[in-house]
């Protein structure tokens, strides 16, 4: 029997489903208090206090897990409807009624993270205010204009994403679907600026450029057209879609380890699989952009590059390049098992192909996670003849990291292009021609890389900057252009000799994603700490000194712990989002009493039809 | 114990916990937790085993006018100001740079009076120095000259005219700022600073 839900259920709800009122609180909120703080120079009122502490926590603390989490929710929210409006005009385009509707439940999920995010985001401010007074004075003083631009934007958001949301049933066919359509790109058109107002904020504070007297228009808009402000933009949007992508493919590996029935087993193995497709189409650029980032702050100041690469956070590299190695690997190996599991048949022909690629990525991440220099006792300084290790020293250097980061990237598109391409027989005359024009392509950029990474040694690093790395990547980035058209035309008439099955993966692919989806979440937490860092004892690098008890920057260690706490912390968060945008679809099956109550364990929430029986249903 | 060890152990007791959950709980969910924490655990004992270095700031230092007897005092205080609370090094370098965004400083002091500094300093739009000409392509991200002595940068006149008996001892003049000249907390400012006063010098042109 179904119980009534209770007051804090129905409040939980209420709030989920309210998007739109704690947007507007949050938006008022700052329409409110911004000109208060903004108006505290013109009134020649100044602060007395700079700094407030929080007892027990300390206000850095306590500023740096709330940041964390609303950057992390508003990835999430940003990311989703990039990744429901994209599955929205796959289902569109293909006719196929499961892409909508995944769409359609991710849709869903947004009016409760949308919420939570603003609520972390109201909680930021208050916090920031209180404890850095002077500091949000400051950055009120020269940004207020763009604090309003944001709140209207929140306001235009939130009514995309309610008629968007609510109109979905409403605007499904014809005409009215391309209109929904609209309003999906207008969802993200609007995220998009959502986004880049506060990387503004945050940008201006690691690399600022001299605010010259002028209208408040003119002073907010020279900061924010500051060097590292579109570098960032474009990695986080880039980084946004590989979140989303990814926690897809998280909450689709949990549902698939406790699926009960074939068809659930089925539908989850594949919303697995799209949500580690687009975890990897996002993943696979991912590394030029942050290159063109460390690029352009290399460019800005050349010492904030070395405190990052060579100074005290230089060992954080190595970190990452150990996430980023899992990463690719976890991605890989679910393309792998992919294979094995769902194209029956295929494990024996692939076997090989699958090694090799397994023994150059563990390679290339040996090489990546090579530390330029050890901390060496002196007798052991004196065996090696120096800092350097006499061989494994070449590789870490940067000009062996670009090589093997490109490297890894070729690996993982050849990964995908296999799985494309198994249980598929091509049909067209020019087809030979083609695969063996895309072999030798394959070999001699692999061979260029190379190359162009063994001679970047012997020239000057502004010469492999400038030239040597943005060849690399250009290569890359043509194999990865050509082949897909190559491929994807290839396969357009192509006839399909192995069906492929879903639902025989085994748990292991499960954990795959859940390990995918946390390695994605930690590098963001990472990088975060690196960014922040970077401006080492100043709240803007140059202009506002960190005069607080807190200027200091922890060592990697304790940082990496409050990352791992932050990373757990929003994995609940998001679960208890899933369960709360879920909860109604548990009760309507009993309400309308057509559907079998089941043992409780049964009776699973039909994220995004929960089987395709129900996929039918629609 | 040290605070490494502690969050070492704290590292290894959330693995264990991560462990204790795969082998004895069949909840999924839980189990997916548990695997969660592991992997959370292995992270920080990996960042833990790393050498830990911490990022502690500077001492800040004020300027203690009490301690300034001669001009080359003037001229170290005035180092710190261009490199700290100035933020010329923002735009400006001493000497010639790919990412400098406005004229290189170099010499500067033997260029231009000491007038026409201060002036350029508090009056940038005034007037456009005629020797500043950049060749090649456009910088990227071009920076007017801000008024030094209001906000956000705001220095004091006594902050100024260390920067110029920085830039004049960089050239390698004499520095004809003096000491005298620098302004006592809690007293009423002497005369207008001799700069101020100055009309507009001869290499300057209006704009």
């Amino acid at each position: 029997m179904m119980q009534r839900p209770g007051i804090i259920q129905r409040l939980v709800r209420f709030l989920a489903e309210s998007p739109a009122a704690v947007a507007a609180f949050v938006a008022t909120l700052g329409a409110l208090v911004a000109p208060a703080v903004g108006l505290a120079a013109d009134t020649g009122f100044t602060s007395a206090v700079a700094y407030r502490d929080v007892p027990v926590v300390g206000s850095r603390n306590l500023v740096w897990v709330i940041a964390q989490l609303h950057l992390l929710l508003a990835g999430f929210v940003l990311g989703v409807p990039i990744f429901a409006w994209l599955c929205e005009v796959v289902g569109w385009k293909t006719g196929e009624k499961r892409y909508d509707k995944l769409a359609k439940e991710f849709t869903k999920l947004l009016s409760s993270a949308y919420s939570t995010t603003a609520l972390f985001g109201g909680i930021l401010l208050f916090i920031l205010i209180g404890a850095y007074p002077k500091l949000m004075a400051y950055l009120s003083d020269i940004f207020f204009p763009s604090f309003m631009v944001y709140c209207a934007l929140f306001l235009l958001e939130t009514a995309t994403l309610y008629m968007y949301w609510y109109g979905w049933d409403a605007m499904s066919e014809g005409g009215s679907k391309v209109f929904h359509l609209f309003l999906g790109f207008m969802l993200n058109f609007f995220a998009f600026f959502i986004m880049i107002i506060p990387n503004s904020w945050a940008t201006f504070q690691a690399s600022p450029v001299v605010i010259a007297e002028g209208s408040d228009l003119a002073r907010a808009w020279a900061a924010t057209w500051n060097p590292t402000w579109w570098p960032v933009n474009i990695h986080r949007l880039i980084a946004n879609v590989v979140l989303g992508g990814y926690i897809c493919g998280a909450y689709a590996g949990i549902r698939y380890l406790s699926a009960r029935t074939p068809e659930e087993r089925e539908h989850y193995d594949w919303m697995g699989y799209v949500g580690n497709f687009i975890g990897v189409f996002g993943l696979l650029p991912l590394p030029f952009a942050g290159y063109w980032l460390m690029r352009e702050i290399y460019q800005y100041n050349q010492q904030m590059g070395i405190t990052l690469m060579g100074g005290f956070l230089s060992w954080l590299f190595i970190l990452q390049a150990m996430l980023i190695g899992v990463l690719f690997l976890g991605s890989n190996y679910y393309f792998w098992m992919g294979i094995a599991h769902r194209i029956p048949g295929s494990e024996a022909q692939y076997k090989k192909p699958i090694l090799t690629m397994l023994v150059i990525l563990l390679l290339c991440l040996g090489v990546w996670m090579t530390p330029h220099s050890l901390v060496a006792s002196l007798a052991e300084a004196q065996k090696m003849g120096g800092t350097h290790h006499p061989l494994l020293g070449v590789f870490g250097v940067m000009s062996a990291k670009m090589t093997v980061s490109n490297l890894m990237v070729l690996v993982t598109f050849m990964s995908f292009l296999m799985y494309w391409q198994a249980g598929k027989q091509a049909t067209v005359g020019w087809a030979r021609v083609a695969k063996a024009i895309m072999n030798a392509l394959l070999v001699i950029a692999g061979l260029a890389v190379i190359a162009l990474g063994v001679y970047g040694y012997f020239v000057p690093a502004i010469i492999r900057i400038n030239y040597f790395s943005t060849s690399q990547v250009g290569i890359v980035l043509f194999v990865l252009v050509t082949f897909t058209l190559l491929t994807s035309a290839i396969l357009k008439s192509a006839k399909t000799t192995t069906e492929m099955v879903w639902g025989r993966m085994p748990p292991r692919a499960g954990y795959a994603l859940v390990l995918n989806a946390v390695m994605v979440i930690l590098l963001m937490t990472l990088m975060g700490y690196a960014r922040s860092s970077s401006r080492v004892h100043w709240h803007v690098y140059g202009v506002m000194r960190d005069s607080s008890q807190y200027a200091f920057s922890p060592a990697l260690g304790y940082a990496a712990v409050l990352m791992a706490a932050n990373t757990f912390m929003f994995c609940m968060i998001v679960a208890f989002i899933f369960w709360v945008a879920t909860m109604g679809d548990k009760a309507k099956p009993a309400h309308g009493g057509k559907e079998k109550s089941g043992d409780g364990h049964g009776a699973l929430p039909a994220m995004a039809g929960g089987s395709q029986t129900l996929d039918k249903q629609i | 114990m040290s605070e490494v060890v502690k969050l070492q152990l704290i590292g290894l007791s959330v693995i264990g916990s991560g462990v204790l959950i795969l082998l004895f709980i069949r909840s999924q969910f839980l189990r997916v937790i548990g695997f969660v924490a592991i992997v959370l655990g292995l992270f920080s004992l990996v960042a833990l085993a790393v050498p830990q270095m911490a990022s502690l700031p500077p001492a800040e230092e004020s300027i203690d006018i009490a301690s300034i007897k001669t001009p080359a005092d003037m001229a170290a205080i005035g180092q710190k100001v261009f490199f700290s609370k100035g933020q010329c090094a923002l735009c400006h370098s001493i000497g010639p740079s790919e990412s400098a965004r406005c004229p290189d400083l170099k010499g500067i002091g033997a260029k231009l009076s000491r007038e026409f500094i201060f002036e350029s300093l508090t009056q940038p739009q005034a007037y456009i120095y005629l020797d500043y000409r950049h060749e090649g392509i456009p910088k990227e991200y071009p920076a007017r000259m801000p008024y030094i002595n209001k906000d956000p940068i705001g220095l004091s006149k006594n902050e100024i005219l260390s920067i110029i008996a920085f830039l004049q001892q960089m050239s390698g003049e004499p520095i004809s700022v003096n000491p005298s000249e620098l302004e006592m907390p809690g007293k009423a400012p002497s005369a207008p600073v001799k700069a101020a006063e100055a009309a507009p010098v001869a290499v300057a042109q209006a704009h």
